[in-house]
């Protein structure tokens, strides 16, 4: 599961790709910690403007980070499938060993990345967020647990991007919406998504996200293992 | 004490039975070959046993159980394009838990003749090479079961005549072979159990020698023979007639159908007592591939 994990790790990082979401991550928190400093008086009645760096973490990953996730993993199961790879390893370890180091690996790509953001973050903000740095990647695991599920019960990595992006698109919007809205469907909704425990003002509640990644799991082993490779 | 045992194991999709009940039981230590024409459901066999497809119907065992003691070679399968042979074999060896030297996965490459590509990247290998990597790393656990899916189509005459020499080399140290082909040839001068596949069902199986025996009641004999005197001919040839069987005299031999072997003892015999010296004895064996064409496979 390690090496599988480190593999996808690796493959990710190697590229151009980390070096982007690396700038991405840190230019956007530099520059909305900035903004947010300039309301930091109208801001400090909501209790956000002596973190303004870490207001501006969580403002790109809430909003960018299902995009990143899903562009950049969308393939993560569905392309073995296709290319046939995973013949090789699923006649060594569990399929369970394979989703688990794959779900791994992309949470340690990105928990890299935002470790290498927030620490060049270091000499404007004089601090690591570190509550808000656990807080982004449990965020980002609920997205990496739905892009592995997707990527699982969508055979076609054509078709999986397509998908991915749409969720990716729509999840924020409706997730947002839902926290506020008083539609019945859409509160249900808001229940289902992140949204809504990271809405709340104790941060334990975001912890409890932790729970979906799992579920999406093991929704994906149990396709995994009915599945023909 | 089997290696493989399935019962009736059987897999559909919809409603085309690509394999259809099929019991067998694979001996340890010995080659067994799985033979049929393409579709005949060899691969999907040999895919659900390795845990690849999941069956529809029925049970296998297997004898180790466990993953780390079973050697794969999948058909149809590819490679991480950006990665070498040797960082294959890494991959592969660290994903099992075998912490194996780097000098211990070239031998395994010089086996499949690779070594001279260790460093080159997947996506550059032919597609025999290809395969040559597929054999390596089913091999790096030392396999006490190796599955081999086709494991020369694609690869070229001397590499064929290397892998055999590896297969059989493999089997003598005790590890059990299961391989699918749909090359005659090779199927008859490597295993020593077959079985013939067609349309998801066993047609035959046996050894080379129960096969043949039961494909062919008689044995079709020729002796060649020194020179007959013209007064010892009738003698001969009524001893002969005896078997009620056709005889074509030929210039210095004699073909006749006989039931068994042990009536080619008795004929060698006759012509001893006649006193006429018999060179040869040719026995006209039925091929793999008459048997083959004979289930209509």
């Amino acid at each position: 599961m390690i090496t599988i994990s480190l593999k996808e790790f690796t493959s990710l990082f190697k590229s151009i790709r980390s070096i982007i979401i690396i700038s991405i991550i840190f230019g956007v928190t530099l520059g909305s910690a900035k903004l947010i400093n300039t309301f930091q008086a109208e801001l400090a009645q909501f209790d956000l403007g002596s973190s303004a760096y870490a207001a501006g973490l969580m403002l790109i990953i809430i909003i960018a980070s299902p995009l990143f996730v899903s562009s950049l993993s969308h393939n993560v199961i569905n392309e073995e499938l296709k290319s046939r790879t995973i013949r090789f390893i699923a006649t060594k370890i569990s399929r369970n060993r394979i989703i688990a180091g794959k779900f791994l690996g992309i949470l340690l790509f990105w928990s890299l990345c935002l470790f290498v953001a927030l620490l060049l973050t270091i000499p404007f903000s004089k601090t690591f967020p570190i509550s808000e740095f656990f807080q982004s990647i449990v965020f980002i695991s609920y997205f990496v647990g739905l892009t592995i599920l997707l990527s699982t019960l969508i055979h076609k990595p054509s078709l999986s991007i397509l998908t991915g992006i749409a969720l990716a698109l729509v999840f924020p919007i409706l997730g947002l919406w839902s926290v506020f809205s008083d539609n019945f469907f859409l509160k249900v909704f808001s229940y289902l998504t992140p949204y809504l425990y990271f809405s709340k003002e104790q941060e334990l509640y975001s912890f409890f996200v932790l729970i979906f990644p799992v579920i999406f799991l093991v929704i994906s082993l149990m396709i995994m293992r009915k599945r023909d490779l | 004490m089997y290696a493989l045992e399935t019962n009736n194991l059987t897999k559909k999709y919809g409603n085309n039975t690509v394999v259809d009940h099929v019991s067998l039981k694979v001996e340890k230590g010995t080659i067994f070959g799985f033979l049929g024409k393409n579709g005949a459901g060899k691969s999907t066999f040999i895919n659900m046993v390795t845990g690849l497809t999941i069956p529809t119907e029925g049970s296998f065992t297997l004898s180790p159980a466990e993953k780390v003691n079973i050697g794969v070679l999948p058909d149809y399968s590819t490679f991480y394009d950006d990665m070498t042979v040797l960082g294959h074999l890494k991959f592969f060896s660290r994903i099992m838990g075998l912490k194996l030297p780097k000098e211990e996965m070239i031998q395994i490459l010089k086996r499949v003749e690779l070594e001279d590509a260790i460093n080159v990247k997947a996506k550059k290998l032919s597609f025999g090479m290809k395969k040559k990597l597929g054999i390596a790393q089913a091999l790096l656990n030392n396999p006490e079961i190796l599955f081999l899916d086709e494991p020369t189509s694609g690869v070229d005459a001397n590499s064929v005549l290397n892998i055999h020499s590896l297969i059989k080399n493999i089997a003598s140290q005790g590890t059990t072979i299961f391989l699918t082909s749909h090359n005659l040839d090779e199927v008859e001068k490597l295993c020593d159990e077959i079985s013939i596949m067609d349309k998801g069902c066993i047609k035959k199986q046996g050894t080379i020698t129960q096969l043949r025996n039961e494909f062919q009641n008689n044995l079709t004999v020729r002796f060649k023979h020194g020179e007959i005197p013209d007064e010892k001919f009738p003698t001969l040839e009524k001893e002969l007639s005896a078997y009620e069987t056709e005889i074509e005299w030929g210039r210095n031999y004699v073909k006749l159908v006989v039931p068994d072997e042990e009536t080619i003892s008795v004929i060698n015999k006759h012509f001893i007592d006649t006193g006429i010296d018999v060179f040869r004895i040719e026995v006209d064996e039925p091929s793999l591939e008459e048997i083959f064409l004979s289930t209509g496979a």
